[in-house]
């Protein structure tokens, strides 16, 4: 099969293509398993496998994917036909950074591969966690396990031959209930970076037993909660909320396709412009922000992007001062000759596709926020005089240049004069981007650090959803309004 | 009909029957062509032929479902797929209900909704429907972005319960076209969907793009104080905020799960606006509908929404049975939701800037970004996109920058609708995720909803 693609990427190149690539999944094996209420309501895997062609044509790309691999011509014809017709449309040529053309492998972190546990063995634990969450209060129970294990091979008309294994595994908890206004009150617990590895070992019944404990706990404490009070405050977002704010009005805000304008018709563009490299104060000078897909053990690690670039870490915002973007080889040429001068040095390796029938586009790798010197959150909350602590996505709206957004919490917890006083249930809080990061008055130290993982950003046209990660501490932000 | 696929159902059937199992198999084949522009080029140009093979095996009250995207060739391979299913029911835990298996009574062959034209359309046709669209409109400033994105899916069903079928074959298309300044960033846009390639129509997506640009460009932009507006709703806008209807109002278990701000109770009360009457219409082939749901039930005209009054809920086959409701034909991938028209004379761009207006009117076409603020009161919030307009009372058009809406789905179509267009299309609201699923829902083409809150305005494009 492999000999078979680099001879048809030949025959593309004798036929004009200027690049080719392909990338060919052998098998690419999914679990899900949802219980709602003791219920298996899902208990499904599935296996694809095909190929996908793209294919560089006068400037212009042409792309095609099958899952039938028994006619490999017709599909690399395909592929060079859309790119033809493409070609007749071209504003800008497409290039591509120069790179080195690698023979690598790459294989993720995972002890024990999730797909060789017997069922029987993945629905005894979400039985088991269901019980343990079938406690008073609660009358809406939910457990997800999601496992992907998947081979790719990326061939490309340079010279390289990249072969991907990897693994991963997502978890997730929730209990609601109604609060008395009728309301639904939820607590949900998704499984992040707990260790160096992601296989099944990282399903540890002792750590998901106590997070079934305190998620419960804290919905009770919801469901007889008071309001989240209307008022401009600070708001001191941990994790659960933290990675959600990074990721939209900094992640996409930074992906160079939006900020070119290839994602109008679609998810939107970016309120960044090349002139703002080097300039724009972002945020404060508590603010670093980098694109690390050297992160060990995280879904926005990757060895290599699927334009075959090795992972790297790459500073995005510098004390405050935006310094970087989330891109591809297609996207620095164009960015570079575009502001007429070399805002960045070749391709930082994020152009990712969901499957192998979609096409690579610049994607988050993990987009993490440095630890920082104001301490524990202990601390933190100490050294405010008032706002709300704010844990867990519930709602999330973002302007389509990301430059204002409104999100929804499941709970939060008053902050008077350096102590927590009340829970609130309803929280919200909304705001400007950049006047939002210019508020970060507080970020936490190397204790408030965790890796969040993000499952399902979607992204393109045709749809794509991607898996990354977040490394991000406790923040505080001033004077913001909250609870509208 | 493609022999080949029913042929595989047939013998994957057979097998089961063979091993004494209990199957429904269903295939999805899609071939999906997109064209994408950015920058006014074209920036991806893709086509996907996929094939998706279903398996649900059922144990009694067990179950478990297996997914091969994959080829038809090898039977071999396609067989482990019934045995891998078969064998994932028999470790799964049983549900506390006995799922049901459909019994096909008749064969069911609906290829209807398919129109030979729009599935052969070539790359030069797609290229020259965009060509026209933009005719005369791009600039140095102006850049064209949009898809159009066209496809045929068959989908096709059988079961061990009997030797019946169920096919489906059906054309899609999806347009969307939008014009931005590359500097000032302002967006306007035109969508267009069609069920057959004579529905394209070029010249009204140009149209509409002309005379929004006119206006954006002799417009004096402004930030909106924050308050209450009266709106008028795009298209667009109304079939953004119909889906969030659907997913967190209609669905029968959600409801019984507490997820839905609709109840048991609102059932015959007048819970919108007397002008709002909401229905599954599955005799319109603008939404690609299923003439029968996955396990067999005619599907007929079904209202959900009459004169404001909540008149059902929608069940599909699972909940119902889990809690012993009734199925209401509603095993489908995805409804066909039709909301009747009203009488307002308004029905293009023209005669919405045209009509008398006694204070400012805010016109949104569409929502960006829809977030659930608070899903059982109904709450939403999402922001104006693609080509606002502030309709002043003196007859004079200014262009807000974007606003963001926090509303309930209740007031949204509740008493505060003042009228609704005589006129309707089909508005697109296809996402392509997973396997190719064409959606569309038939709008009046305005509505105007009086004091609605605006909670954000933004200060620029
Ligand atoms: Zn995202």
């Amino acid at each position: 099969m492999l000999d078979q693609i680099k001879q048809e990427i030949d025959r593309l190149k004798s036929r004009g293509a200027t690049y080719a690539d392909a990338r060919w999944y052998p098998a690419e094996d999914s679990e899900q398993l949802v219980m709602v209420n003791g219920n298996l309501k899902a208990n499904e895997s599935s296996n694809q496998s095909g190929i996908g062609i793209r294919v560089l044509y006068k400037g212009a790309w042409g792309f095609s994917a099958a899952s039938d691999v028994n006619n490999l011509p017709a599909i690399f014809d395909s592929a060079f036909d859309n790119a033809k017709i493409a070609a007749e449309r071209v504003t800008f040529p497409v290039r591509l950074a120069e790179k080195e053309a690698l023979q690598a492998t790459f294989t993720s972190p995972s002890k024990e591969d999730p797909t060789k546990v017997p069922l029987s063995e993945k629905v005894a634990f979400l039985s088991d966690m269901d019980h343990k969450l079938d406690q008073p209060g609660v009358i809406q129970r939910y457990g997800i396990l999601n496992f992907d294990k998947k081979k790719t091979i990326f061939v490309d008309s340079e010279g390289s031959q990249i072969e991907k294994n990897i693994t991963e595994v997502f978890a997730f908890l929730q209990v609601s209930a109604l609060d008395k206004a009728g309301v639904m009150q939820s607590r949900t617990f998704r499984l992040n970076r707990t260790g160096l590895t992601r296989g099944w070992e990282s399903i540890d019944p002792v750590f998901f037993t106590q997070q079934c404990e305190r998620i419960v706990s804290e919905l009770n404490q919801l469901l007889v909660a008071g309001d989240c009070p209307k008022e401009i405050g600070s708001v001191i977002l941990k994790p659960g909320q933290m990675y959600l704010q990074t990721h939209e009005t900094i992640g996409h805000a930074l992906e160079l396709d939006r900020i070119l304008g290839y994602e109008l018709a679609f998810a939107g563009g970016s309120f960044v412009t090349l002139d703002d490299f080097g300039k724009l104060r972002y945020g404060s000078e508590k603010l670093t922000v980098r694109a690390d897909a050297t992160v060990p053990n995280s879904p926005g690690s990757f060895g290599f992007d699927d334009d075959g670039i090795p992972a790297q870490n790459n500073l995005l915002i510098d004390k405050g001062i935006l310094v970087g973007a989330i891109n591809g080889r297609q996207m620095v040429e164009e960015a570079n000759a575009k502001a007429r001068r070399p805002i960045f040095q070749g391709s930082s390796g994020a152009n990712r596709a969901t499957a192998f029938y979609r096409v690579p586009i610049e994607r988050m790798t993990n987009i993490d926020i440095d630890a920082g010197h104001d301490g524990t959150l202990d601390d933190i909350v100490r050294n405010t005089e008032n706002g709300i602590v704010l844990d867990g996505d519930r709602s999330w709206s973002i302007g389509s240049n990301r430059e204002q957004f409104h999100f929804g919490t499941e709970m939060g917890w008053l902050v008077k004069d350096g102590k927590i006083t009340d829970v609130v249930k309803n929280s919200t809080y909304q705001g400007d981007t950049l006047k939002f990061w210019n508020s970060l008055t507080a970020v936490g130290d190397e204790s408030t650090w965790e890796v969040v993982y993000v499952s399902n950003c979607g992204k393109g046209q045709p749809n794509q959803v991607m898996q990354l990660g977040h490394g991000i501490p406790v923040c505080r932000f001033d004077n913001v309004r909250i609870g509208e | 009909m493609n022999d080949k696929i029913l042929n595989t159902l047939k013998e994957l059937r057979a097998y089961a029957l063979q091993r004494k199992a209990e199957v429904s198999i269903s295939i999805h084949a899609e071939d999906s062509h997109l064209m994408r522009f950015a920058n006014s080029a074209i920036s991806l140009n893709t086509n996907e032929m996929l094939i998706r093979l279903e398996i649900t095996a059922f144990e009694g009250r067990r179950r478990a479902g297996y997914e091969m995207i994959t080829d038809l060739e090898d039977m071999a391979k396609l067989k482990q797929g019934v045995d891998h299913a078969v064998e994932m029911a028999h470790l799964a835990q049983p549900l506390t209900y006995e799922p049901s298996i459909p019994v096909y009574t008749t064969d069911f062959l609906d290829e209807s909704g398919y129109d030979a034209a729009l599935a052969n359309l070539a790359n030069a046709e797609r290229l020259d429907f965009f060509n026209q669209v933009s005719k005369g409109l791009e600039t140095n400033e102006l850049k064209l972005s949009g898809i159009i994105s066209n496809g045929t899916n068959t989908l096709a069903m059988i079961n061990t319960r009997s030797e019946h079928w169920q096919y489906f074959l059906f054309t899609d298309c999806q347009v969307t076209s939008v014009l931005a300044h590359s500097t000032l960033k302002w967006e306007v846009s035109a969508e267009q969907s069609a069920q057959k390639k004579s529905e394209l129509k070029p010249s009204a997506m140009h149209d509409r793009l002309e005379k929004l640009v006119d206006l954006y460009q002799k417009g004096k932009p402004e930030q909106l104080p924050l308050g209450n507006y009266d709106i008028v709703f795009g298209s667009a806008a109304i079939g953004a905020w119909l889906e969030y209807i659907v997913y967190i109002g209609l669905d029968g278990g959600e409801m019984k799960r507490g997820n839905t701000f609709l109840l048991e109770k609102d059932l015959g009360q007048k819970k919108f606006s007397s002008r709002f009457t909401l229905l599954d219409n599955p005799t319109r082939l603008e939404t690609f509908p299923f003439r029968r749901d996955f396990t067999g039930i005619e599907r007929k005209l079904f209202p959900i929404v009459e004169n404001g009054v909540f008149k059902s809920f929608v069940w599909g086959q699972d909940d119902a049975d889990e809690f012993a409701a009734n199925p209401t034909g509603h095993t489908v991938m995805h409804l066909s939701l039709e909301v009747k028209t009203g009488q307002k004379p308004v029905n293009s761009l023209d005669e919405l800037l045209a009509m008398p207006r006694d204070k400012d009117i805010l016109y949104i076409p569409y929502i960006h970004y829809i977030g659930l603020v608070n899903p059982t009161e109904g709450i939403l919030t999402g922001s104006s996109r693609f080509g606002a307009l502030l309709l002043k009372k003196d007859g004079t058009v200014a262009i807000p920058y974007n606003v963001r809406v926090t509303e309930s789905l209740l007031t949204l179509f509740g008493e505060g609708i003042e009228w609704l267009s005589s006129v309707s299309e089909p508005y697109n609201v296809s996402r392509s995720y997973g396997a190719r699923n064409p959606t569309s829902i038939i709008v009046p083409r305005f509505m105007r909803v009086n004091n609605l809150e605006i909670s954000h305005s933004n200060s620029s494009y």
